[in-house]
């Protein structure tokens, strides 16, 4: 009976979280990385070179997900490689099968919950404790950041070789689906929170009667013109189904024409 | 200001540590070192002004906060928002003569920012196209067996394709910098109307940040309402970033317990969970 010691799956973990991406190319992504993480869990378990080569051609295939919550994927298949080395019925296409079905709705929820959700409620308190050029809200990040990640991948990886394929249910189960709708709501509103006090959209257009519309503004409600540049952006990136990188662009656009007519002025010189 | 070689150097190895895919790893490097807010402290401690670049990093967090790239494509380069962007943006702020705090200052920051990580995606492309040569040692090695050189084609090579993609356009680019803004004060007014332009596109740029993470997160008209909830709270409440993240936390809480109630209805169904996984 084979047994993937500690020390093999903590080198395997390391590798991972290091260099899932360090060699990135369109074409494989994170594939080498993946190689890399598995050579160690390989190398223990079979002896010869022959056996070896055969496990690893089973990593060649590609693969991409959002590798923070993908580590769990790598924890499935240092738990499957150590199953089929023992002779249970597992083999390289049964664990690719498994690879190719999970990494795609992993990288939906990763890239939702980490990269939409968690970055952005960690940036936004950051941003808050940094007014006036305090290094607080840097050093917020690093440190708060950094550690959940670490901590948190190994959990994920050790939770995958541990339960195997049961571990996805940590993260699509009901209970599961109802913990990330709430940690979203609290990124939705730690959003509009950093909206409303970072974005500072004013129009300089004199109103007749000596008001100016910004003041008009105001008093529908304070930085009202900030959201809705924000809602009309949104509108045509989902509706509109535009790049953001083009949104961009017609923005340039707008703020010439908004220029030009006295809608826009920044009253600025030298 | 000017940027010598040793603060341009050092810019450089930032460059390749913090870019996706970068050499700092994803977590420590693309999410860390990559972020603005994080640069923006660390470009202000090589230039030796602390203050100025934080706020200018912060200025531009605000447009890059939900930086998704899902399945590898990039509209813009981290590298080169933080490790050029950032040091151009501070040169340029002090060449002209504004406060750094100032919303002026701050507008001018986003624009440049995000213009040079715009055009920083050329970067993004080089660095895994070389990426591409290293792989197919890589590949070879797998055929013949010889594993060893795996961890050289994933962690050790890529450093060339980053010498040439992040490292040496950052250290030009930011040295030749400086003197762009003596340039720019000559033939650009502020108060003609490219320079106003300028200023206006900076202060629009943050909400398309935040229209990008909206996209990710709301999928009903109602989901704008908590968006509204947060932008209240800190437009008229006068709540600030914790206060807002904590009150968000509190509903998530009862947001939590309701879904959950939805999936075991009352007690005295408790046996009934078993069933469920």
């Amino acid at each position: 009976m084979k047994k993937l010691s500690k020390k093999t799956l903590n080198k395997s973990f390391l590798t991972w979280f290091y260099g899932h991406l360090t060699c990135f190319s369109q074409e494989h992504m994170q594939t080498f990385g993946y190689l890399c993480a598995m050579l160690p869990v390989v190398e223990e378990l079979y002896d010869t070179k022959e056996e070896q080569k055969e496990a690893m051609q089973t990593y060649t295939a590609f693969f991409n997900t959002e590798p923070q919550i993908g580590t769990l994927v790598v924890g499935i298949t240092a738990g499957l490689e150590e199953a089929k080395a023992n002779g249970e019925p597992v083999d390289g296409e049964t664990i690719n099968g498994i690879r190719a079905g999970l990494m795609g709705p992993l990288a939906g929820i990763g890239d939702s919950l980490i990269v939409g959700t968690l970055i952005p409620i960690l940036l936004g308190i950051g941003l808050g404790l940094s007014g006036n050029g305090s290094p607080m809200g840097a050093i917020f990040y690093i440190i708060v950041w950094n550690f959940l990640m670490f901590f948190g991948m190994k959990f994920a990886y050790s939770k995958g070789y541990e339960m195997g394929g049961k571990a996805v249910e940590l993260l699509v189960g009901e209970q599961a689906q109802a913990i990330r709708d709430s940690i979203i709501l609290v990124g939705t509103v730690v959003i509009g929170s950093v909206a409303a006090s970072w974005i500072n959209i004013t129009t300089a257009l004199p109103l007749p009667g000596g008001q100016t519309l910004q003041q008009a503004l105001d008093g529908v409600h304070p930085k009202l013109l900030s959201a809705l540049t924000v809602v009309f952006c949104w509108w045509l990136m989902t509706k509109k189904k535009m790049s953001p990188s083009l949104v961009m662009l017609l923005l340039v656009g707008v703020a010439f024409v908004g220029v030009l007519v006295g809608f826009f002025n920044p009253g600025l010189s030298y | 200001m000017q940027i010598s070689l040793f603060q341009a150097v050092l810019l450089g190895l930032c460059a390749c540590l913090a870019s996706m895919p970068g050499l700092g790893g994803t977590t420590f490097g693309n999410y860390t070192l990559g972020r603005p807010l994080v640069a923006g402290l660390i470009v202000g401690l090589i230039l030796g002004d602390m203050r100025s670049g934080i706020i200018v990093g912060a200025a531009i967090q605000i447009i890059y906060i939900a930086l998704v790239t899902p399945g590898g494509t990039v509209s813009a380069d981290v590298r080169a928002i933080s490790y050029i962007g950032i040091p151009l943006a501070v040169v340029a702020i002090k060449g002209m003569g504004l406060d750094p705090a100032s919303k002026a200052a701050q507008d001018m920051a986003a624009t440049l920012g995000a213009a040079v990580g715009t055009l920083g995606t050329v970067l993004f492309y080089g660095t895994a196209t070389i990426n591409l040569l290293w792989q197919h040692i890589g590949w070879k090695a797998v055929e013949k067996g010889d594993f060893k050189k795996l961890y050289l084609v994933d962690m050790g090579l890529p450093w060339i394709s980053h010498l040439i993609c992040s490292f040496l356009p950052t250290v030009i680019i930011t040295m030749a910098g400086a003197g762009m803004v003596d340039l720019m004060k000559l033939y650009l007014p502020m108060d003609g109307i490219a320079m106003k332009t300028l200023f206006t596109v900076g202060s629009l740029l943050p909400a398309v940040g935040v229209a990008i993470l909206l996209k990710q997160v709301i999928n009903k008209a109602t989901d704008f309402l908590t968006f509204f909830f947060g932008f209240i709270l800190a437009s008229t409440m006068g709540v600030n970033l914790i206060g807002a993240a904590l009150l968000g936390g509190f509903f998530a809480v009862i947001n939590y317990k309701i879904q959950m109630l939805k999936v075991r209805p009352a007690s005295g169904a408790a046996y009934e969970e078993e069933e469920d996984i």
